[in-house]
């Protein structure tokens, strides 16, 4: 560990320099806790990557001055969905005045939360990485780096989606490939007239758009285009269970098919590409949680914790990840001050997390959670909802009944009985 | 709210970027050493080998019934690792901050 760094004991000790890990150092040494942050990368942000879009409310309730401060990009403005086919693609569009969620850069996001932390005094030790939780018993005592050690009385592990700790201290099982989809997202450089010339965008209003169908090969999954000031982020986001049954395809292969195919070749057309990247993103919901997310000295937050929701049409994380670390901060600041920092104590956290938006979003959107990884979803819809489209939009003489057109694109993809029991599936609660 | 617009399939060939010119546009500094190993001896018992067509940094490769891997142009996002059939793979973060160093 480097000099920098005091050899005496922290009062915490979090493990992964996050959006999860930041805000809740940043709660912590704001309520007078001596906490140091541990980050892998050589600085906080280096090591995340992120579709494009974030949901403010959460970081507004931990950092007051939020919307002035922050690193944000673009304000989404535009909502957009499209259902791609072979042959078409049909979308819908939303547009408001609302700014509820905002497009940004994470790694510039994660180094402004970090330097926010750093101003209300944690201590920030870039340029390692943890290799073990250390254990007295059952209880978390710090951890241990290239053979140095630190030692706090409670571990927050916010080490992301690749949870190695948590795994080697078999408080989860190994991860399996049905809990995880696989995100890969280049940005492109084109400016920000063009940008709003092609994306009918006004000053720095900000598009989200999804797409559902051939973009993802008609896989689990899909693809997605975030506007930012001077840049483009777009990605493909696939289910690795179902995945892995794709016959010959690339990963990136699918993802360059669909930036250079119609209507992305001309949107992007002279851009230059300025990042490619890939990251996992926890997709199984609430079956990706730990049994618990506390023990001894320790809790578990953000991505670690399986904290991410993806409905199809929009997808939260980092918003989650904010909020589980403000909550364990709260916790762990309590425990602190009645000198109880065992499991019973910390226990306290998952108790709240279960009580607020996060865990409970994350249960009414079960049923939509669990449809996003079936496989017949992704092959039938997309091709049916075009082809009805295609039905009521372009006829010679005869154009058809609303549900006559319904009715005939589902012939030979999915019968009566079967898009039902998706619409029951759908409808069903938790 | 809604509309229809007709999509055509053809990609562009040339506007296509290869996986190569990709990984040249981040910023890189390479570890000396791997941060991760593969035991090539299972890969040659592997039926499915999907960390070829899943990696998306185009890690792996084979030659002839040989398994290749190289680490210099790992994105660290963890796939391999989870898809691997055979558990070959011993996969850690790089040390010291090194590898691809994200921006936006």
């Amino acid at each position: 560990m480097t000099g920098a760094v005091p050899s005496q004991k922290f009062d915490v000790v979090v493990v992964g320099g996050g959006p999860a890990g930041l805000s809740c150092s940043y709660t912590l040494a704001k309520k007078g806790l001596r906490v140091a942050v541990v980050e892998r990368g050589r600085t906080p942000g280096t090591k995340n990557l992120f579709g494009g879009r974030v949901y403010s409310s959460p970081l507004e309730k931990v950092y007051g001055n939020f919307r002035k401060e922050a690193p944000i990009e673009r304000w989404v403005k535009h909502e957009k969905i499209s259902v791609v086919a072979d042959d078409g693609a049909l979308s819908l569009d939303y547009d408001s005045n609302g700014s509820t969620s905002f497009t940004a850069y994470l790694p510039k996001l994660v180094a402004w939360m970090a330097s926010k932390a750093e101003a209300e005094g944690a201590v920030i030790v870039s340029d390692v990485r943890v290799d073990d939780v250390t254990m007295d018993g059952h209880r978390a005592v710090g951890i241990s780096a290239g053979g140095d050690r630190l030692n706090a009385d409670v571990v927050v592990l916010a080490e992301g989606v690749n949870r190695l700790l948590c795994e080697r201290m078999k408080v989860v099982p190994p991860l399996s490939a049905n809990q995880v989809a696989l995100g890969v997202r280049q940005v492109v450089r084109l400016g920000s007239d063009k940008i709003n010339e092609r994306f009918g965008l006004a000053g720095d209003e900000g598009l989200a758009w999804f797409f559902l169908g051939r973009p993802s090969d008609y896989l689990p999954g899909g693809a997605f285009l975030y506007t930012n000031s001077s840049t483009v982020s777009v990605g493909l986001v696939l289910y690795l269970k179902q995945g892995i049954q794709m016959p010959d395809n690339e990963v990136y292969d699918i993802l360059e098919k669909f930036r250079s195919s119609p209507p992305l070749d001309q949107l992007l057309a002279g851009g230059s590409l300025v990042e490619y990247g890939s990251h996992l993103i926890p997709e199984a919901g609430l079956k990706m949680m730990p049994d618990r997310l506390y023990g001894d000295g320790y809790v578990i937050v953000g991505d670690a914790a399986g904290l991410v929701l993806n409905l199809g049409y929009t997808v939260r994380g980092v918003d989650f990840a904010v909020h589980s670390g403000f909550l364990a901060a709260e916790v762990i600041s309590d425990a602190y001050s009645s000198k109880n920092l065992g499991a019973a104590s910390l226990a306290t956290y998952e108790q709240k997390l279960n009580q607020s938006f996060v865990v409970k979003e994350m249960r009414r959107h079960s049923a939509i959670q669990k449809m996003m990884q079936k496989r017949h979803i992704f092959e039938a819809y997309p091709r049916i909802l075009v082809d009805a489209a295609r039905r009521l939009y372009e006829f010679d003489e005869v154009s058809p009944k609303l549900l006559e057109a319904g009715r005939l694109s589902m012939k030979g993809r999915r019968s009566t009985i079967g898009v039902l029991s998706d619409l029951l599936a759908l409808s069903r609660g938790p | 709210m809604s509309q229809t617009g007709q999509v055509q399939t053809q990609p562009k060939a040339s506007s296509r970027t290869s996986i190569e010119d990709a990984l040249n546009a981040d910023v890189w500094d390479v570890d000396e050493s791997p941060h991760i190993e593969v035991d090539t001896d299972k890969c040659a018992t592997c039926e499915t080998r999907p960390c070829l067509s899943f990696c998306p940094a185009h890690a792996f490769a084979l030659l002839g019934e040989r398994m290749l891997y190289s680490y210099e142009g790992c994105l660290e996002c963890g796939t391999c690792r989870v898809l691997c059939p055979k558990e070959a793979i011993t996969w850690k973060y790089p040390l010291s901050g090194r590898g691809v160093q994200y921006r936006f």
